[in-house]
């Protein structure tokens, strides 16, 4: 029981620099991009289009090679290996079923060409069918399928060879958004059952927080903050990070004293509140709260921001109600259901939770 | 005011039956509008001839060419056997099945090496970046900008015994005596492939550039190795291209007259060229009809046993 945990990384990428083109065209796809990704972890990589994610799953496959740096499977290198030397499979955006063979036989071409032999392969394309639950269905044909099934058929047919990792690019773009939500949880469970690492490509993150065990945040061919979901949603460190992934206040911040690790901050020039991190003293700094993180008090109580509503906005499941703070700020307070008691025009006090407010980077 | 016949379910789907009908007759309709132009130029000049050219197989020739309005079999029997002049015996006509098995033999050879240079070229054309492929196939369809009477007289002097070919290596010292290529099987082997090449190459290209080089990536990353991701993926998704082809390569290579002719020297005859001389030469219509009609026959039953063939091979995969 007590066997030491094998800690080496599945994935490990290191000082990874991509560019295509040449001279003035010439575009950096990824800046010296570094990320270990633990095994059995569901990995995901988040970012907006353009960032770099498709260029980096590819490097880990093996589509392309680097101009540096090196990717190392479970502590090997693998930089220089062809993709059908890799124990690596993808999940292609687009499914890229082979489109002349039936369900059956797309699922079994890895295993085929492994050299597996009839029986074994004959078993494990039944237990993949099982798996994706697309045993009615063997015996189509690509075309005949919807898109859900296919999605399924490309899951099965990277799944089958039982790699060490299995690469998803964005395997849920195409969907509806139903399905999507069934396809999310069936891709947990899928994780769960084979304990394979994934590493998962999304620029949806909402997608990235409900799946990820962990989340590397990219923009412009940098990771910007790996973390889990819950350090990336309340944590964030940049504020490409903090912008990015749900609805956040981004307010100034001046610093009146330090010591050590913490810091006092005057809020839009009203609130004065403790929080982590160095800065110098007069500097000013950008600070996130988020809006479901602070709530209304009485007005004139201590240790509130005051500021004037603006606008109420129901969006269905709670309200958004839109302040300006005294500095000229907006913010957001999110509040449930729809009755705010307050109109535009009002002036209001605002409490922010203990350790709601983060520093951000720049 | 409520006229509660006009709502019943039945008069709903009566009306909607009503509709179906119409709107079926119309894309009927419409189909056969499209078809009618074409229909009447194969009518006209495709099945009218034809029809033409089976009477005639059926007729004995005239002395001086044409034919004589009388029932015969002659030709098709002076096909297959021969009839002893002094004692009436038959015996099987060797003549004109070799003319044919050699004329399946070269054309058939010809559509083989028209596959194995067509594809490669194909290939790079299809994989070059889409503003490329312009060029390169105009580059493959510029021979049509020349007569094929031209060209082939100008391969003609290529291949010669004093043409350009041997005269360089003679010059190279290679060789000291001019190899003959031309008036051979191989000089008409080479013409083949040159006339019909682009028949390969562009049903090739067509079918290559729709291929989608995912899935090529797809078969990589599941361990297929290059030649693996030929066989089991380019090639079997290709296939159409490369049927497409086959059949345009070896059907008109098999009735190939102008390239035997003047290649071949007259000498290694066609079965296209051994029609001619029966309008000709020979005048005897009714003989080189019936060759004509034989020659059909084996194409479209060796193009039937083909797509037979193809048709299982595509539904097991
Ligand atoms: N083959 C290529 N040639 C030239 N530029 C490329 C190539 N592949 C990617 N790029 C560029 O590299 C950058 C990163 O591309 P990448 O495909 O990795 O983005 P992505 O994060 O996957 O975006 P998306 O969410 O839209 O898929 C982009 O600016 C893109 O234009
Ligand atoms: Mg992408």
């Amino acid at each position: 029981m007590n066997q030491p945990q094998d800690t080496t990384p599945a994935i490990s990428v290191r000082s990874l620099v991509k560019t295509f083109g040449r001279g003035a065209e010439m575009i950096t796809a990824l800046n010296n991009v570094s990320v270990d990704i633990r095994q059995n972890e569901f990995f995901t990589l988040l970012g907006p289009s353009g960032c770099g994610k498709t260029t980096l799953l590819r490097l880990i496959a093996g589509f392309e090679l680097p101009d540096q740096g090196e990717v190392l499977l479970h502590g090997k290198e693998i930089a220089h290996l062809p993709p059908h030397k890799r124990p690596v499979n993808t999940v292609f955006q687009n499914y890229a079923l082979f489109p002349h063979l039936s369900v059956s036989r797309n699922i079994a071409f890895g295993l085929e060409m492994l050299g597996w032999d009839k029986a074994k392969v004959t078993a494990t394309v039944e237990r993949m069918l099982e798996l994706v639950k697309l045993e009615p269905l063997a015996n189509r044909m690509p075309d005949q399928l919807s898109g859900g099934q296919q999605q399924r058929v490309a899951l099965a047919r990277a799944l089958a060879p039982e790699p060490r990792v299995l690469l998803l690019d964005e395997p849920l773009a195409a969907l509806d958004l139903k399905l999507r939500k069934d396809m999310q949880l069936e891709l947990k469970r899928l994780q769960d059952e084979t304990g394979i690492t994934f590493v998962f490509v999304t620029h949806d993150q909402e997608e990235a927080l409900t799946m990820s065990d962990r989340i590397a945040v990219m923009s412009n061919g940098l990771i910007q903050q790996v973390g889990t979901p819950h350090d990336i949603y309340y944590a964030p460190e940049t504020r490409f990070v903090a912008d990015f992934i749900g609805d956040i206040n981004i307010i100034r911040g001046e610093v009146n004293s330090t010591s050590d690790g913490s810091m006092q901050v005057t809020l839009a020039g009203d609130l004065e509140m403790t929080l982590a991190g160095t800065a110098s003293v007069g500097q000013s700094v950008a600070v996130a709260i988020r809006p479901e993180r602070s709530h209304f008090a009485v007005v004139g109580a201590p240790e509130t921001l005051s500021a004037r509503v603006t606008d109420n906005v129901f969006f269905g499941a709670g309200t958004n109600i839109h302040l300006m703070l005294n500095n000229g700020q907006g913010f957001i307070v999110r509040i449930q259901g729809q009755e705010s008691g307050c109109k535009p025009g009002d002036t209001v006090a605002i409490a922010i939770e203990r350790d709601a407010a983060k520093v951000l980077d720049n | 005011m409520v006229a509660p016949a006009d709502i019943s379910p039945t008069s709903d789907s009566q009306k909607l039956a009503r509709a179906r009908q119409i709107d079926a007759r119309r894309k009927r309709n419409t189909r056969l509008y499209l078809l009618l132009p074409g229909l009447v130029i194969i009518g006209l000049f495709g099945l009218m001839p034809l029809s033409i050219t089976l009477v005639y197989s059926f007729l004995k020739p005239g002395s001086y060419g044409g034919v004589e309005w009388v029932f015969s079999l002659d030709a098709y029997v002076q096909f297959f056997v021969e009839r002893d002049i002094f004692d009436d015996t038959l015996s099987p006509n060797w003549a004109y099945i070799s003319i044919f098995s050699r004329s399946i033999g070269l054309s058939f050879g010809a559509t083989l090496g028209a596959l194995i240079l067509g594809f490669p070229t194909a290939y790079y054309i299809a994989s070059k970046p889409a503003h490329q492929r312009n060029f390169w196939l105009f580059l493959i369809t510029l021979p049509f900008w020349t007569n094929l009477l031209i060209r082939t007289y100008a391969m003609l002097i290529i291949i010669r015994d004093q043409g350009v070919i041997n005269l360089a290596l003679m010059n190279a010292g290679i060789i000291d005596k001019p190899i003959s290529i031309l008036y051979t099987d191989t000089a008409v082997f080479i013409g083949l492939i040159y006339s019909y090449l682009p028949f390969m190459v562009l049903p090739l290209y067509a079918s290559l550039e729709k291929l989608d080089l995912r899935l090529i990536e797809a078969a990589y990353d599941l361990y297929a190795s290059r030649f693996k991701v030929l066989t089991k993926i380019i090639l079997p998704l290709a296939k159409p291209g490369i049927v497409a082809g086959c059949i345009l390569v070896f059907i008109p290579g098999l009735g190939a007259y102008i390239t035997p002719e003047l290649l071949g020297g007259g000498k290694k005859l066609m079965i296209g060229n051994l029609i001619a001389i029966q309008f000709g030469s020979s005048r005897n219509w009714p003989f080189g009809s019936a060759a004509a009609l034989i020659l059909m026959a084996v194409v479209m039953l060796a193009l039937l046993l083909y797509v037979r063939h193809g048709a299982k091979g595509a539904r097991h995969g």
